[in-house]
């Protein structure tokens, strides 16, 4: 099924709806292993072409401003090499987005354990977490259920979470994600 | 001394700005692309850009740049410029940047600036896209590029 995730139910729609709330600047950190997904998300919520995209070496970071209101997404690569330099992004985060390759058995212990570290950093504590079980349209994607006990989410304390199947490539799935970041914002920025 | 300055030579010899776009955020289509030597120093660059830009309720700026050093300030300042004026600036800090990295910042204006009110014809040649990177107070590069609706 085609899911179209145009900016009138994309970004800046989402934008709008969270304006009234908070004045504040936003900043999203989206994480993940090398080759989960996450600058195709990134893309596919502004309708871009996925075509051609390649690793991250670096980060990618998309601003977008809507009548005063400031988002920021911060998007950084998730190889090896790149993952020591993640702690110099943390600061200031208002939700941590970190994205799964499903069909990537072989490496549920190395994304668990990545995650793992992130939920233990201090700069961190308390950030809402938003996971995006990526790639289920192929088949074989696991469940997001068994993400979500692989990754021992039940057990992490003192922070909201969601777990959310998605596929980058069709775009389902990836609005409702992101419908969950921008509600959960403006309940933390209302206290 | 003599070790700041060459830690600033290698920063500003690693520091290349590859490419930019402009695009309609509606549609996520690149409506202008310039690749070639951006950043070659005192160089004004042409854009070429489809006057409906300008009907565009959103458009965005992307630019992607490469440091082989290891920044620790990186911030940039963009403006758009009309006949000396500043019609929209931005300010946005990176903070740090990865050595060997290759990066993009996007930014997309979604209410109408000053200039989406005037014509193409008005327009055309007298705007000016101008970006500079700073690493804290250091001026690592700069680019300008110009542009004419057609």
């Amino acid at each position: 099924r085609e899911v179209s995730v145009g900016p009138e139910y994309g970004e800046l729609k989402l934008l709008r709806k969270l304006k009234s709330d908070s004045q504040k600047e936003l900043r999203i950190l989206l994480l993940g292993l090398d080759n989960a997904g996450k600058t195709t998300i990134l893309k596919k919520l502004a309708s871009e072409d996925i075509n051609h995209i390649t690793p991250t070496q670096g980060f990618n970071i998309k601003s977008v401003h809507t009548q005063g209101f400031k988002l920021n997404v911060w998007d950084i690569g998730g190889q090896r090499r790149i993952r020591p330099y993640w702690r110099n992004y943390f600061e200031n985060t208002d939700i941590l987005i970190y994205v799964v390759d499903s069909t990537d058995r072989k490496r549920f212990d190395e994304t668990g354990n990545e995650l793992q570290e992130l939920i233990d950093e201090e700069k961190l504590c308390g950030v809402p977490l938003l996971v995006f079980a990526n790639k289920q349209d192929l088949m074989t994607a696991a469940k997001a259920s068994e993400i979500a006990e692989g990754l021992q989410l039940q057990e992490m304390k003192g922070r909201t979470w969601q777990i959310q199947a998605c596929s980058a490539l069709t775009g389902e799935g990836v609005q409702d994600g992101m419908e969950w970041v921008m509600k959960t914002v403006s309940k933390t920025k209302k206290k | 001394m003599a070790r700041e300055s060459n830690q600033l030579e290698r920063v500003l010899d690693g520091f290349k700005l590859n490419w930019m776009n402009l695009r309609d955020a509606s549609s996520g289509k690149v409506l202008w692309q310039g690749d070639n030597d951006l950043s070659k120093p005192g160089r004004e660059h042409e854009a070429e850009v489809p006057k409906k830009i300008l009907k565009c309720k959103a458009v965005s700026r992307e630019i992607n740049f490469s440091s082989q050093e290891e920044m620790e300030k990186f911030r940039l300042e963009q403006r758009v410029i009309f006949k000396g004026k500043c019609l929209e600036e931005w300010f946005f800090e990176f903070g740090f940047v990865i050595p060997n990295s290759t990066n993009t910042w996007q930014s997309v204006i979604e209410a109408a600036p000053a200039s989406q009110m005037m014509p193409a014809s008005v327009l055309s040649g007298n705007v000016v896209i101008e970006t500079k990177f700073y690493d804290d107070e250091i001026l690592v590069s700069t680019s300008r590029v110009r542009v004419y609706y057609i």
